[in-house]
C-alpha cells in the first residue's frame, strides 16, 4: 500500500514534468502543425543556463532559475526566427519544417557536446531531495513533491495566460486557424515568436527538474520523445490531452519500474504509444486535422 | 584496385540503396522518418542470424531481411500514414528506439549490445555493385511509373489526389513498405561488409545521416539522393580526424538547405533528364 | 425509376452553423444543372458532401441507385464522379502533362512489377496515358503548354487544366465548382462554349456551380438555386429569372460584382 502510493506521487511527478514539456510542443504544433523536434534543445539549454549560472555566480536558484527560463525562450524565439520562419514565410510545405526542426534539434544538442562536453553534470543541490514521510503511509522525496508543486503552479499560469490575456486570446484563435487570426489583425509573427518563448520557458522548467533527476548531459533532450508520446496519447495539438496524456505516462513508468523492473519502463512507454495508434490515433483528446477545400 | 578504394564502393553502393528508400519515402512521397536506420538494423540482423544460426545461404538471407523490413514498416505505417499529421514522425521515433530496446535485451538471439560477431564477409564488390545496380534500375523504373506519379500526387496535395481517385492511405503505406525493403537490403550488405553488427550502429544518428543525405541531394530526385550520398560518403571519409564536428555539420546542412533551398541540390530535376526526355516523347 | 443522381434532406452542421438544411434535388442523366447562389450559400459544401470530402448529418445522396454517403473520396470517383475545385489544386510544381496523367492513368492500366520493370504492358500503357493526356489538353487548348510548371500558367488556363485533369477520369458526373472565378469577360465566354462542347461530346451529366448569374443562365438548360443553405427556387432559365426568392437573394449583391 506504501509503495502504491510512493510510486502514485513519484509518477505523478515525472508526468508533471513530461507536461511542461509536452505542453510547449503541444503549443507550437496546434500553431503550426508541425512537430518542433528542436522542443529538446530548448530543455538542453534551460538546463545549462541554471548549471552554469549555480557553478559560476553562487546558489540563487530564483536568479538562476529565472534566467535559465529567459535564455531557453529567447533561445525557442530564435530557433524560430532563423530556421523556421525564413521558410514559413516561404511555402506551406511543413516538411521543410519538419527537416530543419530536426537539423536545428542535432545543432544544439552538438554544440553542448563541443563545448561542455560529453560529461555528465550533477546540479548543485539548490533543490532539497530529503525523504519525507507520509503520515506514516508512504515516503517520498521533497523532490518530487516539488516538481509536482512547480508544475502546477507554471501549467495553472500558462492556462491563465490563455483564458485571460489578450495575446492569450490570439494564440487560442490561431490555434483554431492562423490564417483567419492574421486576418483579424493579429500579429502573426509576434504571435508565434511569443508561443515558442512559452514553449521554451516551460521546456526549461522542465529541464532543470529533469536534470536534478537524470543529471544533465546534452543528450537530455532525447527525453522529449517521451513528452512526445505522451502528446499523441492526449491528442496531437491539445493542450489538455498533452497534460492528461504525461500523467499517464509518468505513472505507467513509474508503475512498472516499482512493480515489475525497471527495463521495462521504456517498453511499456513504446507499447502505450503503438496501443495508441491501433486503437484511437487521434489520442484522448484529439480531433483529426481536416483541410479545407 | 585498393582494399581501401574497394571498400570505400562497397560503402557507396550500401548508403545509395537505403539513401533510395529514404528518397522515395521522404523526396516523392512526402513522409518525414526519424527511424529509417531501424529498417537497416532489422535487414542487417535477420540476415546474421539466418545466416549464422541457420546455415541459409547470404542471398535468400539478404531478400528475407528486406522482407522483414517490410513486415514491420506494414504494421507500423497502417495506422499512422491513414492520418494527416506527423503520427508516423513520432511512431518511427519510437521504432528506433523500441528495436535497439529488443536488440539490446533480446540477448540469446541478437547476442546484446556488444554486438553479432562473425558474419560471412559475404559483401564483396560485385555483389554490393550488383545488387545496387538491380534495385537502382528498380527504383528509376518505378518513380518513372503510374505509381511514382501517384506518390508525388499525394505528396503534392493529399485530398486532391484522393479526389482524383488514388487511396492515398495506400499509397503512402507502399511507398514506406519499399522504401523499408531497401533500407533492409542496406542494413544486410552491411553487415555482411563489417562481419560485425552492433545496435548502436543503427540509431537515431543513422537515421538522421540518411535523410540529411536525401535532403542534401534534392526531395523529389533520385539522382540527387545518390549524389548526395557521394557527397556525403566521401566528406564523411575525408574528415574522419574532426568527425566530432560531423554531426553539427549535418545538423546545420539540414538547416540551411532548407532555409536556402529545401529543394536541394538537383530540385526535384533529375541528372540523367535530358537522356530520359526523348524517350519520354516517344512513348 | 431512380433518379440518376439524387441528393434528398442533406443537411449539414459546422458546429452551431447550419451550412446545408434540408437539401434535395435530383439531376436527370445526360443534364447540364447549374447550382447557383450568392457567395456563402453553401454551394461548395455540397459538392464537398458529394465527393465525401465531409459526410452529411442526415440525408442521402444517390447516384445510380448506390447511396455515395458511406463511401470515401475516392471510392466517390471510381463510381464515376469527378470534380474541380474553386481554390486550384493542382500539382503545381508537376507540369500541365504530369497534371493530366495523373489522372490519365486512373482506367490505364499495367502492374507493379511492370513498373518496376519497364517490361510487359508499361511502354503500350504509358503511350495511351500520354497521348490520353494530350487529346485531353488539346480539346482545352493547352498542348502547347504542356511542358509548363502548372503553377506558373495564368489564372484562366489553370481552371481549364483543372478540367481536363477531371475528365481524364473518364467520369459519368463532372462536378465544376466555379469554373469562371477569376477570369475575365472574354475568358467566361470561350469557357461557356467549353463547358456546353465537353458536355455534349463526353457525354456528360454535369453540375457547374456560379454565382455569376448571367453564366449559369446562359449554359444551363435546369437551374437551382440556394441561399443560406437551402434551395430557394428551382427551374429553368426564365422560370429562375423571375423568382421573387432568387431576385431577393442577388439583390444588393449584384452591384458589388
Amino acid at each position: 500500500m506504501g509503495t502504491l502510493l510512493q510510486q502514485i506521487i513519484n509518477g505523478l511527478s515525472l508526468g508533471s514534468v513530461y507536461a511542461l514539456i509536452a505542453v510547449g510542443y503541444s503549443l507550437v504544433y496546434s500553431i503550426l502543425l508541425f512537430s518542433n523536434f528542436a522542443h529538446g534543445g530548448f530543455l538542453v539549454i534551460g538546463g545549462y543556463i541554471c548549471y552554469g549560472i549555480l557553478k559560476t555566480f553562487g546558489t540563487n536558484i530564483w536568479l538562476a532559475g529565472g534566467l535559465s527560463l529567459a535564455g531557453a525562450g529567447i533561445a525557442a524565439v530564435l530557433t524560430e526566427r532563423l530556421a523556421y520562419r525564413p521558410i514559413r514565410e516561404r511555402t506551406n510545405v511543413t516538411l521543410y519544417l519538419l527537416i530543419a526542426s530536426m537539423g536545428m534539434s542535432i545543432v544544439i544538442e552538438n554544440i553542448f557536446v563541443i563545448v561542455a562536453g560529453g560529461r555528465f553534470r550533477a546540479l548543485p543541490p539548490v533543490i532539497p531531495t530529503a525523504p519525507i514521510n507520509f503520515f506514516g503511509f508512504a515516503t517520498t522525496s521533497a523532490f518530487d513533491l516539488l516538481s509536482l508543486v512547480s508544475a502546477v503552479v507554471f501549467l495553472g499560469a500558462l492556462q491563465l495566460f490563455l483564458l485571460k490575456t489578450r495575446w492569450g486570446l490570439a494564440i487560442r484563435a490561431a490555434a483554431y486557424d492562423l490564417r483567419t487570426a492574421g486576418l483579424m489583425g493579429v500579429n502573426v509573427n509576434r504571435l508565434i515568436s511569443i508561443v515558442f518563448f512559452v514553449a521554451g520557458a516551460l521546456a526549461a522548467v522542465g529541464g532543470i527538474f529533469l536534470s536534478v533527476r537524470y543529471t544533465l548531459y546534452p543528450q537530455l533532450g532525447a527525453i522529449t520523445i517521451k513528452a512526445f508520446v505522451a502528446a499523441v496519447i492526449g491528442g496531437l495539438g491539445s493542450l489538455p490531452g498533452a497534460v492528461v496524456g504525461s500523467l499517464i505516462l509518468g505513472l505507467a513508468e513509474m508503475l512498472t519500474a516499482g512493480f515489475i523492473s525497471s527495463q521495462m519502463r521504456d517498453l511499456v512507454v513504446f507499447s502505450m504509444l503503438v496501443i495508441t495508434l491501433l486503437v484511437k490515433p487521434t489520442g484522448l483528446f484529439g480531433k483529426s486535422v481536416s483541410e479545407k477545400v | 584496385m585498393s582494399g581501401y578504394t574497394e571498400g570505400i564502393i562497397i560503402l557507396l553502393c550500401i548508403n545509395a540503396i537505403a539513401a533510395m528508400g529514404v528518397s522515395l519515402l521522404t523526396g516523392f512521397t512526402g513522409i518525414f522518418s526519424l527511424g529509417h536506420a531501424a529498417y537497416m538494423a532489422l535487414g542487417a540482423y535477420t540476415t546474421a542470424i539466418l545466416t549464422i544460426q541457420h546455415g541459409v545461404h547470404w542471398f535468400p538471407a539478404i531478400l528475407c531481411g528486406g522482407i522483414v523490413a517490410v513486415v514491420v514498416a506494414y504494421l507500423i505505417g497502417v495506422p499512422t500514414l491513414r492520418l494527416l499529421g506527423d503520427y508516423y514522425a513520432i511512431a518511427s521515433i519510437g521504432l528506433g528506439e523500441a528495436i535497439r530496446l529488443i536488440l539490446e535485451n533480446w540477448q540469446s538471439v541478437t547476442r546484446g549490445a556488444r554486438g553479432y560477431p562473425g558474419i560471412d564477409p559475404y559483401t564483396t564488390l560485385p555483389v554490393a555493385a550488383g545488387i545496387f545496380i538491380v534495385l537502382a534500375i528498380g527504383m528509376f523504373n518505378l518513380i518513372n511509373s503510374r505509381f511514382g506519379r501517384a506518390c508525388k500526387a499525394c505528396r503534392d496535395d493529399y485530398i486532391a489526389s484522393s479526389l482524383l481517385g488514388f487511396n492515398t492511405a495506400r499509397i503512402r503505406v507502399v511507398s514506406l513498405m519499399i522504401s523499408a525493403f531497401y533500407c533492409g537490403v542496406a542494413g544486410a550488405l552491411l553487415g555482411g561488409f563489417l562481419s560485425f553488427i552492433q545496435p548502436v550502429m543503427f540509431d537515431m544518428l543513422k537515421s538522421t545521416e540518411l535523410t540529411a543525405v536525401v535532403v542534401f541531394g534534392g526531395l523529389g530526385s533520385m539522382s540527387g539522393a545518390l549524389l548526395g550520398t557521394a557527397v556525403i560518403t566521401l566528406v564523411t571519409e575525408l574528415f574522419r580526424p574532426i568527425s566530432q564536428y560531423r554531426m553539427l555539420i549535418y545538423g546545420a546542412v539540414l538547416v540551411i538547405v532548407m532555409v536556402i533551398r529545401p529543394e536541394g541540390i538537383m530540385g526535384n530535376r533529375e541528372l540523367l533528364s535530358w537522356i530520359k526526355a526523348p524517350f519520354r516523347r516517344k512513348a | 425509376m431512380t433518379a440518376f443522381f439524387e441528393l434528398s434532406n442533406v443537411t449539414k452542421n459546422f458546429g452551431g452553423v447550419q451550412a446545408v438544411s434540408s437539401m434535395s434535388f435530383s439531376i436527370a442523366k445526360g443534364e447540364l444543372t447549374g447550382l447557383m447562389g450568392p457567395n456563402g450559400a453553401g454551394k461548395t459544401t455540397i459538392f464537398n458532401l458529394i465527393s465525401g470530402v465531409y459526410d452529411p448529418d442526415e440525408g442521402s445522396i444517390l447516384f445510380k441507385g448506390e447511396d455515395l454517403v458511406p463511401l470515401k473520396t475516392y471510392q466517390v470517383t471510381s463510381r464515376g464522379i469527378a470534380r474541380t475545385f474553386q481554390n486550384l489544386r493542382l500539382f503545381q510544381r508537376s507540369t500541365v502533362l504530369e497534371n493530366v496523367m495523373t489522372s490519365a492513368q486512373y482506367h490505364i492500366h499495367y502492374t507493379f512489377a511492370e513498373g518496376m520493370t519497364h517490361l510487359g504492358r508499361w511502354r503500350r500503357k504509358e503511350k495511351e496515358i500520354h497521348e490520353k493526356s494530350m487529346d485531353l489538353l488539346s480539346r482545352v487548348g493547352l498542348a502547347d503548354r504542356a511542358e509548363q510548371a502548372a503553377g506558373t500558367l495564368p489564372y484562366g488556363h489553370q481552371r481549364r487544366l483543372e478540367i481536363a485533369r477531371a475528365l481524364a477520369l473518364d467520369p459519368e458526373l463532372l462536378l465544376l465548382d466555379e469554373p469562371a472565378a477569376g477570369m475575365n469577360a472574354e475568358e467566361v465566354g470561350s469557357l461557356n462554349v467549353l463547358i456546353r462542347d465537353i458536355h455534349r461530346d463526353f457525354n456528360l451529366t454535369t453540375l457547374v456551380i456560379e454565382h455569376h448569374m448571367d453564366l449559369v443562365m446562359e449554359i444551363c438548360p435546369h437551374i437551382i438555386c440556394m441561399n443560406f443553405g437551402a434551395k430557394i427556387a428551382e427551374g429553368t432559365p426564365d422560370e429562375i429569372q423571375n423568382h421573387p426568392e432568387v431576385l431577393r437573394a442577388y439583390l444588393g449583391e449584384e452591384e458589388v460584382e
